[in-house]
């Protein structure tokens, strides 16, 4: 393979980094100093990896969200394995649940995207407490309202985002 | 067909050893919270220049409420402004915890008193506002001489203690987040007691020690000094509702950006105490 060929090949596979990039912006935008006083922000993370899991299953395999969750940890002052063991068992449990997801109608996905974050906030509680690092359940439920409310744009931004990419790799 | 079936369950195997791992990791840092704090420190210095550029626009935004123009120069004079205000307000509160050093002289005759130090002026790149943890980032690190248990004080307050630190970040462990405990007096009785915070905007009073004298809402506490990191004196928080249980509303604004002073912890050997590890029994 010439180099050129080699560079040819490899650039045109950077559709295949985008979920995980798209992750990664998200992490920062939950790093952003907005004036909010309840911790409102909503993880943005767990349903990114969640979205992701659903439309991109080979993009977003549970390794990939053990280290993107590993990054988060790190910038965010968790104890390491806090965010990676959440995000790689959302994307097994949204793999193990992706028929069901396939060819529903949007309230449905909504109602089991619930019931997955709910899970997730619930498994972080329980894995801040292995940590030995117990935080309170409350601001939790904060976080699992505004991510409620946070998932159909985000469904919306990223099925956008696929669509562009799938009419890039199309147009060549 | 054979090679589906081996895939997934090498893909199975993958998963499992991946997340036995995170849990093992988990394990390994309740024995040594510190494993790690390098690896941390290097994140925070590559995340602190793109975090510079992702908070632009909250602070175009925030700035747009206030009618400051984009021109450049102003932005620039606005920042100038802003500085010299922090440093104008850190100087009202060492005036105001001299006055009360002063007062404790006066009855005590003749005690040592550790200065202040300023150790770096540094800017809040970005807040954790999840919930789980409540940190923020600063851009000052080990090169400006920032360690680890200094205490961060804002113009209007008490912010928080430095965590992990990287060569040009630091992490702030913020007054609300579960972990944060600061021993304080309430300024018009002297009851010490401990700030502890839970998540929420609001903090919690715990282990007051002494005579239980009712506390009013707007009552002011103030850090004690007691366990070396943060300097005595310095305004943390007002009652908010008087209870019973106590809720108190930080001074500092904890979310939105400003300036900050991190300063050294006030007694020397301050960063051998554990944070929260703070004596029960305090001299009045």
């Amino acid at each position: 393979m010439a180099p050129a060929e080699r560079r040819r090949f490899w650039l045109g596979h950077w559709r295949l980094a985008v979920p995980v990039a798209s992750v990664l912006v998200l992490m920062l935008v939950m790093l952003a100093p907005l004036p909010l006083g309840m911790p409102a922000m909503p993880p943005l993370m767990v349903l990114a990896v969640l979205i992701w899991g659903i439309f991109q299953p080979g993009l977003m395999a549970p390794w990939l969200a053990f280290a993107l969750g590993l990054v988060a940890d790190g910038l965010m002052g968790q104890p390491w394995g806090a965010n990676a063991v959440q995000l790689a068992l959302v994307a097994v449990l949204v793999r193990g649940l992706e028929g069901r997801f396939r060819q529903r109608p949007h309230r449905r996905d909504w109602l089991v995207a619930a019931l997955v974050l709910a899970l997730a906030m619930l498994l972080e509680w329980l894995l801040m407490t292995l940590a030995g690092r117990p935080v309170p359940l409350r601001p939790m439920l904060w976080q699992w309202l505004t991510g409620v409310l946070a998932y159909p744009p985000l469904v919306a931004l990223f099925a956008g985002l696929q669509r562009w990419l799938l009419g890039r790799a199309a147009g060549g | 067909m054979r090679r589906d079936q081996n895939l997934a369950i090498l893909g199975a195997v993958v998963t499992g050893a991946v997340v036995a791992s995170g849990l093992f990791l988990l394990v390994l840092g309740r024995a040594s919270p510190e494993a790690g704090a390098r690896v941390r420190g290097v994140m925070l210095d590559m995340a602190t220049p793109v975090l510079a550029v992702v908070r632009a626009p909250f602070d175009a935004l925030a700035g747009l409420g206030q009618g400051v123009a984009a021109h450049f120069g102003t932005v620039e004079r606005a920042a100038r402004l802003e500085t010299a205000l922090a440093a104008a307000e850190a100087r009202l509160q060492l005036a105001e915890a001299d006055r009360l050093a002063l007062a404790q002289l006066r009855r005590l005759e003749r005690v040592a008193v550790p200065e202040r130090q300023l150790v770096a002026t540094a800017r809040i790149v970005s807040v954790v506002q999840g919930g789980v943890v409540r940190s923020a980032l600063v851009s000052a690190g080990s090169r400006q001489g920032v360690t680890a248990a200094m205490p961060v004080i804002g113009a209007e307050g008490l912010v928080g203690r430095t965590t992990d630190v990287g060569a040009g970040a630091a992490r702030v462990l913020l007054l609300t987040d579960s972990q944060s405990r600061v021993p304080v007096l309430v300024a018009r009785t002297g009851q010490a007691a401990l700030v502890a915070g839970d998540g929420s905007p609001l903090l919690l009073l715990a282990e007051r020690v002494g005579p239980e004298e009712p506390l009013r809402r707007g009552d002011r506490l103030v850090t004690s000094g007691e366990g070396g990191v943060f300097p005595p004196g310095v305004p943390v928080a007002v009652v908010y509702d008087a209870g019973p249980p106590v809720r108190l509303r930080p001074l500092a604004r904890l979310l939105g950006a400003g300036f900050v002073r991190i300063e050294a912890g006030w007694l020397p050997d301050a960063a051998v105490l554990e944070m929260g590890e703070v004596p029960g029994e305090v001299v009045p």
